[in-house]
């Protein structure tokens, strides 16, 4: 337990020096670099305020992994059923007649219902056809990226109305107030969007799910070994399509949160998704699957992605975080597969 | 005829199990030399001695009159010793030739290795298309393919390792006879390694008789007859009046049913299991009556396998049924078996634990558990089986994986057997497990069935078969070849059927 902790604090010590070696290498001090971050993510309630915006999304990703993976169908395409999600949520907050909150209780419950068809396609495909899950959930998030660019260039779905003689972006209209998440606090203090909590919620439940009841333990016996699973009676290729379809309706849940919280623009825009489906993947794979474990994993992810922001001032480029957020996961990774092998 | 290959002296042992002890074996030029045994009398050891797979503890290799040393397989390749396996080692997404060349140093030509692969083709009358892609072939028609990829190499020494299991009749008489043409014509030799005492009777010249690792008989194929082989190969007394018996043997299943008194608790009639077109099970019927340990005997690879996996509901057959108490089970639901009281301790222990789950959670993995388990409760009733069953375990939260073979297997039994099952199928209980953890397992079944349970016992061993069944079912070729009952089962017989003679 000692040695293992010691020897993840040296990968991730590691994995610090050579990203402060990094910023030295493009001209910039490591020191400003990490005052920066933490100015942009941790220092003040405004700072906080933007870090658990992302951690919101993240976190819900995170907990949709920790079931595929936990079931063995690895879904990988969180980034296409986020934007799904996010698709259907716009397409129900601007075209639906619906009033109060209502509105955004419908656009949650039918992103998360289409990020969970969209994954769902890949357990059909998987079932008739044997296509492998990792390759089409992956292949379908590029599929998801010209479906919203479609429907946010075609005046009929849902790109913007023409104002006067103003040229159109290839975005949806803002949702209306209705259909956004409120938050409790006001700027300049700390505002917790509800989002997260509803990602907090999200992650709990999984994690009860995941280990107390008799689905999550049909789930584990799926996973680790499938032959086991069908001689005790397990419905093989259903339970497993649920898991993915669960995954998926979790990332379309962030897609949903991504447009009603104000981390985005509220407009269904083609880059909103902004990887944070790739991300929230990681964020499972360093809490090892364990969603409970993803709360702080994700805190750390959105303190990277809100500090990465005020990066640029200090002449870093901002896409060190990303080199850095790589590090960190391949440090968390490297010491848990060492384990592993040492084990056997 | 001059000596081709000599074995001498040849001993290979496995921790405490003795494979080969002080081997002989001499094949001589121009001859089909068959090696006969069952399963675990050390054919396969030996033969992978010679073509330097295993390395042995003693004896000597002598080719054409030289001391010869095989290091490794492309020693013994470079030897001409050549092997088509049991298990065909094709790369099925592969086409013909790719495969042929597979091993190959140098440039990849493909005009010439298709040419090469015609050329040995039309030379021993085993035609194949080279272009063809391997998963689109027959199983004889891949035989073939490994054949080719063998006699490519020009070897001196061809083993075949069960040629014919994958091959109809028609496809074996052929494949037969272009051998005896190669052998004669061009002066190699043929191991042939068989259980079927019928091909080796028919196309072997000499026979050379394993049992136990030793050499139990080696002489001209013509001067034995099948019963002796018999004999020699499963190696227990025979009776006195079996000599005379044992041209009457085949008892057909249906009269053995009908001297079974009481209602069968599982009745299998009629199971057809396809696999890529070969059939695997052809018809197989058998019954259990409750309180009966039934015994399936038979050489590895002739559908017990399958028939395991029928019964534990991994396959669903292509015709057929299974009733058990009476009642039709709808194999394709899952877990009907099990509901219906099927336990099944399946032959490969891993697929019936989760290595990576706990000894609670594997113990409570097929008992009715509630939507919300209780934990608690599950290592209670886990401790309570632990105990019953002597499972030696670090703790009840350890993964399964951390147990020995034995415990795991116990780990299985107790499982089962805690569901109150009213039929037991175990295939090959024992395998791998120490003298100790046997006699326990035997014991186990023994009280199954004394409490009413039918259990039908699949296995390869036949000391194990004849010490507790009550009847021997003997499989071949997927179909049940002959049931007696135990008293009868006398080597010799139980040869014959095994052999299909």
């Amino acid at each position: 337990m000692i040695a293992r902790l010691s020897l993840r604090s040296a990968a991730v010590g590691a994995a610090l020096a050579l990203s402060a070696a990094l910023v030295a290498a493009t001209g910039g001090s490591p020191a400003a670099a990490l005052r920066a971050l933490y100015q942009g993510s941790l220092a003040d309630p405004t700072a906080w305020t933007a870090t658990l915006l992302y951690v919101a999304p993240l976190l819900l990703v995170a907990a949709g992994a920790c079931v595929s993976a936990r079931s063995g169908m690895f879904n990988i395409g969180q980034e296409g059923q986020v934007l799904i999600g996010a698709l259907a949520g716009a397409w129900v907050a601007l075209r639906l007649a619906v009033g109060g909150p209502v509105l955004v209780v419908c656009v949650l419950v039918c992103a998360a219902l289409a990020g969970g068809a969209w994954a769902g396609l890949s357990a059909l495909m998987y079932r008739w056809r044997g296509v492998d899950v990792v390759v089409s959930t992956l292949l379908m998030t590029f599929v998801a990226q010209q479906v919203v660019a479609f429907a946010v260039t075609t005046p009929w779905l849902l790109q913007e109305s023409r104002v006067g003689d103003a040229a159109v972006s290839a975005q949806s209209n803002r949702l209306p107030a209705g259909a956004l998440l409120g938050s409790f606090g006001e700027y300049p203090g700390l505002a917790v969007n509800c989002g997260l909590v509803l990602a907090v919620v999200a992650a709990v439940l999984v994690a009860v799910a995941l280990d107390r009841t008799r689905w999550g333990f049909r789930l584990t016996m799926l996973g680790r070994n499938e032959i086991a699973a069908r001689h005790a009676g397990v419905r093989v290729a259903r339970l497993g399509g649920a898991a993915l379809a669960v995954s998926g309706g979790l990332a379309g849940l962030a897609g949903a949160v991504l447009l009603t919280s104000p981390v985005g623009a509220n407009r269904l825009q083609p880059g909103m998704s902004v990887g944070v489906g790739w991300d929230g993947l990681l964020v499972a794979l360093v809490a090892r699957n364990r969603p409970l474990l993803a709360l702080p994993v994700a805190l750390l992810f959105g303190a990277l992605r809100a500090g990465g922001g005020f990066l640029a001032a200090t002449g870093v480029p901002p896409y060190l975080v990303d080199v850095v957020k790589a590090l960190l996961v391949l440090a968390f990774v490297v010491v848990g597969r060492a384990r592993d092998a040492g084990e056997r | 005829m001059t000596e081709l290959l000599q074995l001498r002296g040849i001993s290979k042992r496995f921790g405490p199990v003795v494979a080969c002890d002080a081997v002989d074996l001499t094949v001589r030029e121009g001859e089909v030399h068959g090696l006969l045994g069952e399963n675990g009398a050390g054919k396969s050891t030996l033969m992978n001695v010679l073509l330097g797979l295993t390395q042995r503890d003693a004896g000597t290799i002598i080719h054409r009159g030289k001391t010869v040393h095989v290091g490794g397989p492309r020693n013994a390749i470079g030897l001409g010793f050549g092997m088509v396996h049991q298990q065909l080692s094709l790369v099925e997404p592969l086409t013909v030739w790719e495969n042929v060349i597979l091993g190959d140093r140098g440039r990849v030509d493909r005009a010439k290795a298709c040419a090469d692969v015609e050329a040995v083709a039309a030379r021993y009358g085993l035609p194949v298309d080279p272009l063809s892609r391997v998963d689109r072939l027959s199983a004889g028609e891949r035989q073939r393919v490994e054949l080719i990829k063998c006699l490519r190499r020009d070897p001196s020494v061809l083993v075949l390792d069960e040629p014919t299991s994958l091959l109809t009749e028609a496809e074996s008489a052929e494949l037969f006879a272009v051998l005896r043409r190669v052998v004669r014509a061009e002066r190699r030799a043929v191991i042939l390694i068989s259980h079927r005492l019928a091909e080796i009777t028919a196309a072997t010249d000499r026979v050379t008789v394993l049992r136990r690792g030793r050499v139990v008989h080696t002489g001209r194929t013509a001067e034995t007859t099948p019963p002796e082989l018999a004999r020699w190969m499963v190696g227990r007394e025979v009776a006195v009046e079996a000599e005379a018996a044992a041209l009457g043997v085949l008892v057909a299943p249906a009269q053995a049913a009908a001297t079974t008194t009481a209602a069968p608790v599982l009745r299998v009639r009629d199971l057809r299991v396809l696999v890529g077109g070969t059939p695997r099970l052809d018809g197989l019927s058998l019954d259990v009556a409750p309180g009966e340990i039934l015994g399936l005997y038979g050489v590895e690879g002739n559908g017990q396998d399958v028939l395991g996996d029928v019964l534990a509901g991994l396959v669903t057959p292509d015709g057929g049924t299974v009733e058990v108490g009476g009642q039709p089970i709808d194999l394709t639901r899952p877990g009907a078996l099990h509901l219906a009281g099927v336990g099944v301790v399946p032959e490969d222990r891993r697929t019936a634990l989760v290595l990576d789950m706990t000894v609670a959670e594997n113990l409570a993995m097929k008992a009715p558990m509630s939507a919300f388990p209780n934990r608690r409760r599950m290592r209670a009733a886990a401790g309570r089986l632990v105990e019953e069953y002597g499972i030696a375990v670090p703790s009840l939260d350890a993964p399964a994986r951390a147990l020995s073979g034995g415990n795991q297997q116990r780990l299985v039994l107790a499982r089962e057997l805690s569901a109150a099952p009213r039929v037991l199928v175990a295939a090959q209980p024992t395998q791998g497990l120490d003298v100790g953890a046997i006699g326990d397992v035997h014991r186990r079944f023994q009280r199954v069935a004394d409490q009413g349970v039918g259990v039908l016992l699949i296995s390869t061993a036949l000391e194990e078969v004849l010490a507790l069944a009550s009847r021997v079912a003997v499989i071949s070729s997927g179909r049940i070849a002959g049931i007696l009952p135990a008293e009868e089962a006398t080597g010799e017989r139980l040869g014959l059927l095994v052999g299909g003679a």
